[in-house]
């Protein structure tokens, strides 16, 4: 029998490797993810900064005389345009229409912020990313705690951004700081939301299921809060809601400072709490089940229709959830418009809307939907480029698929389902407009949607281009021109651009359809520029060399 | 043991068995300065095995990729059954299945109807041999992809190339991953591809694999093709190990040819040659030798001499 005494001699580490404490591992976590989230943080910061502030400076144009001023204060009288825009007071003040705007801003920042956070927690571990680190001293709490520091941290330079910036140009700077720590306080509640469901569900795809279902709830809350008759308590009930409440006069800018932190720190905490899960598992859903009666996926467009439609799907849910609100909210605001000459002829001038009639509110409401199938084509051509940065191009060409008849094949599966997503929205927005009680023609809402196609398929065919000639921007620089398109279109009116610089984004020559006629000849050039553009990419990409992530 | 049925060659060029399966001539890639595949010639012919080998960095993997046109060539020719594989990779490609080293699957798709997706864009495969497959690779087809092991992952890509009955196999370190029971099965598999006529180029790090299937091998280095050759060959250009045992004098080695690292002992001497061995015997013939082994180097040891001169090199 062999016994061993107290005093043997443990293995020893090799003394020429340096021991970091746990903490100094921690830090070095925390940067790797700084560093992870750097470009895309940046990116985000630098908008939404511009974005607000561009809004800021060009209130006195909007508000040029004392009864422009009463028609804005007027609308937060109207349920109906706080239901969209969030709750509204003095807007005919820089503070007041800036903090008003942050209702939809809002909305971006937190999308974004729950996105990166899943795809920082669950890509990363889909990917592979997360073993190495786990298997050195990282406990899983601590690298989740790693990667939320990470996202917050950035929130922190959003809220410094927006304070910094927004005091020197003019605004009360305690509201400037305010509006700077609520927004980055309102990122960091979403960061966290997205890292709960991260822990809860068990893959990528679920958890942003279930991020987003939290997010739209919150949303939802938010709509419905101006139709209450006890209108506060309501506001209360959501995140979103108490972004309303940031205005001096409210005087409960500390109110909400402290109710953000306090939920972004619960549902951090319930992520760290939940933390310590498995790899590869969540408590939703677990291992994936086998699932023997799985249907075949056809040929190489049977995959394509298949990696498509989840995502065609969720933007189709997004398209028909904002025509649903606008339908539903149409007749609401048609009435509030008759007694606004001025707003109805400023929609007519700068936008060629005719928000006073149910066909000018489906040209409106396409507007957006048009930036969203923009967004949605460009996230088209970054998943057909994730199929090569993964490498799982290499199985279908390696057979006797050409490269052309493939991306031909993804290209022409997509352009189908931006036509349908817009379709899918042209019957929502005539199905909800009716059911809010005003009327618009199932044709005229059908037409509608198909005007704003040809800007998505331009966007798809500038995104092949990209593919073709610079595979690895393909998702950035994509992205990134559907944002320069939509700030341009939005805000570049108000900075006095020159028309030939707002010219630029394609957003500019959509007509207002169904009120207005279609432009044919624009529609025609964005489909040219469009094919022509999805042509250079196909040919450059059958003869360039495949390129991985 | 299972009876496979005959390889339908029907789907082979017209050309026949005279066409090699893989003609690569001078083949060159470069990346701006770098030069990942300098002037790189082989040629395979039907049913011929070769290994292909190299330290990381060789060159090997931008072999292949460029032999599946996944890569453009700087220079040279790659064609598959007469096919130029860059200009015609469609029609090369009926003629192939490729095994990559890293099987990057549908998340969302089973295994089966990844199989059925690959088998399908191949243009069609067979069917009981899918099953057969599965079965003696011990696959759970039902399951989604996300949820594979990396050798899971690998063993539908072994099946997905090996069910086409392609008349080329392309593989590109094939059994990593794999458990030492698979591996087994999957060169089992690899000799029956052999009997049926099937050529393969393998890239590999595992020699053993190599030496158990290939009949040719070629090795690379910093992308430029070093020695290529069957085994026998490659082993006749590296030294064997030689020990006799003797009585009385001990044979005169000096001046023989090919001979080096003699070691001459008590009654036991050893040493290397490379060459012919028929100045070496006629010299032992000389002294009275009472016993002789002669070694040949195993692959490995032939790996590590072109390694090694590497490093001398370096």
């Amino acid at each position: 029998m062999t016994t061993t005494s107290p005093t043997t001699p443990r293995p020893r580490a090799r003394t020429n490797v340096a021991r970091r404490s746990p903490a100094a591992v921690w830090w070095r976590a925390y940067r790797h993810h700084l560093r992870l989230t750097r470009n895309a943080a940046l990116a985000w910061i630098a908008g939404l900064t511009a974005l607000s502030a561009g809004v800021a400076v060009t209130v006195e144009d909007r508000v040029g005389s004392e009864a422009e001023r009463q028609l804005l204060e007027s609308m937060h009288d109207v349920p109906a345009f706080e239901a969209l825009q969030g709750r509204m007071v003095e807007i005919g003040t820089m503070e007041g229409f800036t903090l008003a705007r942050w209702g939809m801003f809002g909305i971006l920042l937190a999308v974004w912020a729950m996105l990166a956070a899943v795809s920082l927690l669950r890509r990363a571990e889909e990917r592979g990313h997360v073993e190495p680190l786990r298997a050195g001293v990282l406990t899983p709490r601590r690298l989740l705690a790693a990667a939320i520091a990470a996202l917050w941290t950035w929130l922190a330079v959003l809220a410094l951004a927006i304070g910094a910036s927004h005091s020197a140009l003019g605004f009360d700077p305690p509201t400037a700081w305010a509006l700077g720590g609520a927004a980055a306080l309102l990122g960091a509640t979403f960061a966290a939301a997205g890292a709960l469901a991260s822990q809860l569900a068990a893959t990528r795809g679920s958890a942003v299921a279930l991020a987003g279902t939290l997010l739209g709830a919150a949303l939802a809350v938010r709509v419905a809060a101006p139709a209450t008759t006890t209108p506060d308590w309501l506001w209360w009930a959501t995140p979103f809601g108490w972004m309303g409440f940031l205005h001096p006069s409210d005087a409960s800018q500390a109110t909400v400072l402290v109710a953000l932190a306090a939920l972004a720190a619960v549902l951090a905490l319930a992520a760290l709490a939940l933390g310590r899960r498995d790899l590869h598992a969540g408590l939703v859903g677990g291992e994936e089940a086998s699932a023997p009666r799985a249907r075949r996926v056809g040929g190489q467009a049977g995959l394509a229709l298949r990696v498509t439609a989840a995502a065609a799907g969720t933007w189709a849910i997004i398209v028909g959830v904002v025509t649903a609100a606008f339908g539903l909210l149409t007749h609401d605001l048609i009435d509030a418009m008759a007694g606004m000459a001025t707003m109805v002829e400023l929609g007519r001038e700068m936008f060629g809307m005719a928000l006073d009639a149910p066909e000018g509110m489906v040209g409106a409401t396409f507007f957006f939907v048009a930036v969203l199938l923009a967004a949605a084509a460009a996230g088209q051509a970054a998943a057909i480029r994730e199929e090569e940065a993964s490498w799982r191009i290499e199985h279908l060409l390696a057979r006797p698929v050409g490269r052309t008849r493939w991306l031909v094949t993804r290209l022409l599966v997509s352009a189908v389902a931006l036509l349908a997503i817009a379709l899918a929205g042209g019957v929502v927005a005539w199905a909800a407009t009716r059911l809010g009680g005003a009327s618009v023609a199932l044709g005229d809402a059908l037409l509608g949607a198909v005007n704003v196609v040809p800007v998505a398929w331009l966007t798809l065919g500038v995104g092949v281009a990209i593919l073709g000639l610079a595979p690895r921007a393909t998702a950035a620089a994509t992205y990134g021109l559907v944002v320069a398109a939509f700030l341009l279109d939005f805000v570049g009116p108000f900075l006095e651009l020159p028309d030939r610089v707002l010219d630029a984004s394609p957003l500019r020559h959509v007509a207002a359809a169904p009120a207005a006629d279609v432009d044919v000849a624009a529609a025609l050039v964005m489909l040219a520029i469009g094919a022509a553009a999805a042509l250079v990419g196909v040919a450059a990409f059958a003869r360039r060399d495949l390129k991985e992530a | 043991m299972v009876d496979h049925p005959v390889l339908d060659l029907t789907d082979a060029p017209a050309e026949g068995p005279q066409v090699p399966a893989v003609r690569m001539v001078e083949l060159t890639k470069r990346y701006g300065t770098l030069t990942a595949l300098n002037r790189f010639s082989l040629a395979i012919a039907p049913g011929e095995i070769v290994g292909l080998l190299g330290p990381n960095g060789a060159g090997k993997t931008t072999t292949l990729r460029t032999l599946l046109g996944l890569l453009t060539p700087s220079s040279g020719t790659a064609e598959i059954f007469g096919i130029d594989a860059w200009r015609d990779p469609v029609a090369a490609h009926r003629h192939l299945a490729f095994i990559p080293g890293e099987f990057a699957v549908w998340p969302q798709l089973t295994g089966r109807q990844t199989l059925d997706l690959l088998g399908t864009v191949w243009g069609g495969y067979d069917r009981a041999y899918r099953d057969e497959l599965i079965e003696r690779l011990s696959l759970d087809p039902s399951k989604r992809g996300r949820s594979y092991s990396k050798g899971n992952r690998q063993k539908v890509a072994v099946i997905a190339a090996l069910m086409t009955r392609a008349p080329l196999l392309v593989m590109d370190e094939p059994s990593s991953g794999l458990d030492p029971l698979i591996t087994a099965t999957f060169q089992q598999l690899l000799r029956e591809a052999k009997q049926r006529g099937q050529s393969i180029l393998l890239s590999s790090h595992i020699l053993s694999e190599v030496e158990a299937v290939c009949d040719r091998v070629a090795v690379l280095r910093q992308g430029v093709c070093v020695e290529q050759g069957t085994l026998a060959e490659l082993r006749h250009l590296h030294a064997t190990t030689v020990e006799a045992t003797y009585v009385g004098t001990p044979p005169p080695l000096d001046d023989v040819p090919g001979v080096d690292d003699a070691e001459v002992g008590d009654g036991v001497l050893r040493l290397h040659v490379t060459g012919s061995p028929d100045p070496l015997l006629k010299a032992l013939a000389q002294a009275q030798v009472t016993a002789i082994q002669m070694r040949e180097p195993s692959l490995e040891e032939l790996f590590h001499a072109y390694y090694d001169d590497r490093a001398d090199g370096a």
